[in-house]
């Protein structure tokens, strides 16, 4: 698989997890220690500001239907996987300010829109599209609607960046020039 | 064997009969006998809010509806609702220029929100509070001038059928003429009595019961409106079962509607003999504190017996069972195995004398016991039943007397087992010893039925309350236990 590591500058990326693929990080995003990312099956664009903590993995499934070239995995800004989550996505597009509890599982065909949050421990493994604002919860997966998006975790990201690189090393942003959060965008590399 | 996430391998037949594992199970020293939950008192200690620890008197708890008044479950999935605080920009026109700038200072704000399911006070509109804790708005009952109709009632009749048994009690006694009854001895009228006592008098509870409306049934129900049936629902938005049932002022069928819940106080609980009124349980009273004062269970002074493992049990053959048994007690144990009819006759000889000779008191007493339903002692002959032995299997009992050394926290330490092991004692180690027994199951046994074998244990135990002045207990007695063990399923 073309190693093809893209960090913009402002992501703390800490050295030990596994990278592999075709992967943007946005500025602002945190990836802590032991994340697992990869792309088969096509590039991952992860947009600013997301909190990606230990052992949450990200895959861009390969897939039969796929298109020829593949279509990246964009996942948009403000999102939050916590510990131990699992994405399986080979398509399309995650909103924005989603939440991804401990331990939740979120399948191949889930298309997810934003504002969502995925309780711990929840698995979505039906084909499916969660509206905006959509929060599940529970061991019976009960559902219910958020009036408004999940409150932004910018003290946190301002936290995470300040205090990860005292005791992580860290992987150094290989993109100078600011990006606007596109998908592909080959050019602008240094 | 008992544990949190497995079945019970291992239950005790408690003295009313039920079958628990030890864990459940209490020891009266007085009585010495196994108590459950079932057959013994529970009394409310105290009330207190789990949530901030908040310690109330029964009265204030009552007057509370028995609910925090500082604490909120969610009414969306009934955890417990966190204050979170945002700072608030001071909303303010454009045209203010400059006192935008120096007003910049947020304000701290308050909304109540949940960490499970993402329910915040501001999905319903509910607006945010200046301080962290109470004034949170309350939402009127709209049933709660019936409710209170139908309070006073139900307390009123209360009354005068207390009062009527009180005065029938009286007659039945000035009938006898032998006794002088309070009322004769210092010239009180009932109703002097009564107002003494701090009872509203009988004229106030009958206006109660006078001035009632009862409901009426209606035959004419609302009409539902025209699109009920084509509307399309959106699930999202209707309210669950158990939503509902957790505000019954309301029963919100629209999410819209849904309003904090004030938390349910928990209570700390004593639990008491029924028959000697000994506390087996006892917890301190700080709600913080999850101690006892009191703890006599059953765990600090029976053998315990666990499953080592067994021979799957086959219909018509024999099978090998490995059990441990431990001795919780600081005093040697003589146990022998006995079969579990084997029940010990003479201590049910024990507890008959002494309800006898209980029954003689004074008049006060019997009176007070006829007003107070609950110190009714035929609640033992209601309760009491026969477990159910299992017949098909047996264990085959071994004729020996096992001793089992009192427990000692050093001998954790030592590991070399004794080595005084026969054809029953598998091995031995300080108060454990483990038995090698046979299980012999009948060939009718069907397969796939529950293989189930009963044993008694006959054990030694060495009281230590301190004796009364009264009766001169005898401190070493043999009692007798009988225990359920699950071999899984009869096996082919
Ligand atoms: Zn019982
Ligand atoms: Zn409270
Ligand atoms: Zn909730
Ligand atoms: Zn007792």
């Amino acid at each position: 698989m073309a190693q093809n590591i893209k960090i913009l500058p402002g992501a703390t990326v800490c050295e030990d997890c596994t990278l592999e693929g075709d992967i943007t990080i946005g500025g602002g995003t945190v990836v802590h220690p032991r994340v697992t990312i990869i792309a088969e099956g096509g590039p991952i664009i992860i947009a600013e500001y997301c909190i990606i903590e230990e052992y949450s993995t990200i895959i861009h499934k390969k897939s039969d239907k796929q298109e020829n070239p593949p279509k990246p995995l964009f996942i948009g800004a403000h999102n939050v996987f916590e510990v131990g989550c699992k994405l399986e996505s080979p398509f399309g597009h995650i909103g924005e300010s989603n939440v991804f509890e401990c331990k939740s599982y979120v399948g191949v065909d889930v298309k997810i829109g934003s504002g969502c949050v995925i309780g711990a421990a929840c698995q979505l493994t039906v084909p499916q599209s969660l509206p905006d604002n959509t929060v599940i919860w529970g061991s019976e997966h009960h559902n219910r609607e958020a009036l408004e998006k999940q409150p932004s975790q910018l003290l946190q990201l301002d936290f995470l960046s300040k205090v990860m690189p005292n005791y992580h090393r860290l992987r150094k942003p290989n993109l100078h020039k600011r990006q606007p959060s596109r998908p592909s965008q080959e050019g602008a590399k240094v | 064997m008992a544990y949190l996430t497995q079945p019970d391998f291992v239950r005790y037949v408690c003295s009313c009969g039920q079958l628990k594992p030890i864990t459940n199970l209490y020891f009266c020293r007085h009585c010495l006998k196994i108590r459950c939950g079932f057959c013994i008192c529970h009394e409310v200690d105290s009330h207190y809010c789990a949530n901030c620890l908040e310690n109330m008197p029964s009265s204030e708890a009552r007057l509370k509806k028995n609910r925090c008044s500082s604490c909120f479950d969610c009414p969306s999935c009934f955890h417990t609702l966190s204050t979170r605080a945002t700072f608030a920009q001071t909303r303010q026109d454009p045209a203010a220029g400059d006192a935008k700038v120096e007003n910049k200072q947020a304000k701290k704000m308050y909304y109540l929100s949940c960490f499970n399911c993402r329910w915040t006070s501001r999905d319903v509109g509910i607006p945010d509070q200046p301080v962290a804790s109470g004034g949170w708005p309350e939402r009127p009952n709209p049933f709660s001038a019936r409710i209170n109709q139908l309070l006073d009632y139900y307390k009123a009749i209360a009354q005068q059928e207390k009062q009527e048994k009180l005065d029938r009690e009286r007659k039945k006694f000035a009938i006898r003429g032998k006794y002088i009854t309070l009322t004769d001895k210092t010239g009180l009228t009932g109703a002097m009595a009564r107002n003494i006592a701090g009872l509203p008098s009988s004229e106030s509870s009958s206006s109660a019961i006078a001035n009632f409306v009862p409901s009426v049934a209606s035959a004419e129900v609302e009409e539902l409106p025209e699109d009920y049936h084509l509307r399309e629902i959106n699930l999202k938005q209707v309210t669950t079962m158990a939503q509902r049932l957790a505000s019954p002022e309301w029963q919100p069928a629209s999410v819209a509607r849904l309003h904090p819940v004030a938390r349910p106080l928990s209570v700390k609980r004593s639990q008491r003999c029924r028959a000697c009124d000994h506390n087996l349980t006892k917890p301190e009273y700080n709600p913080g504190s999850i101690k006892f004062k009191i703890e006599l269970l059953a765990f600090y002074h029976m053998p315990e017996v666990k499953i080592i493992s067994h021979e799957s049990v086959k219909p018509g053959q024999q099978s090998a069972l490995l059990l441990k048994v431990s001795n919780p007690t600081s005093h040697e144990m003589a146990l022998r195995l006995l079969p579990p009819d084997h029940q010990a006759e003479t201590e049910t000889d024990e507890t008959t004398e002494t309800h006898e000779k209980n029954e003689p008191k004074s008049i006060e007493k019997s009176l007070e016991k006829s007003l107070n339903l609950e110190k009714d002692t035929t609640w033992s002959k209601v309760i009491e039943r026969k477990p159910q032995m299992p017949a098909l299997s047996q264990i085959c009992i071994p004729e020996v007397t096992l001793t089992l050394a009192q427990r000692d926290d050093a001998a954790e330490y030592d590991d070399d087992p004794q080595h005084d092991t026969s054809d029953i004692i598998l091995w031995r180690k300080s108060n454990k010893l483990a038995l090698r027994l046979k299980v012999s199951t009948d060939p009718s046994a069907e397969v796939g039925q529950p293989a189930q074998v009963a044993l008694s244990l006959q054990y030694s135990y060495r009281n230590t309350v301190p004796p009364s002045a009264q009766s001169a207990q005898h401190r070493d007695h043999t009692l007798t236990t009988t225990v359920l063990l699950d071999l899984g399923t009869v096996c082919e």
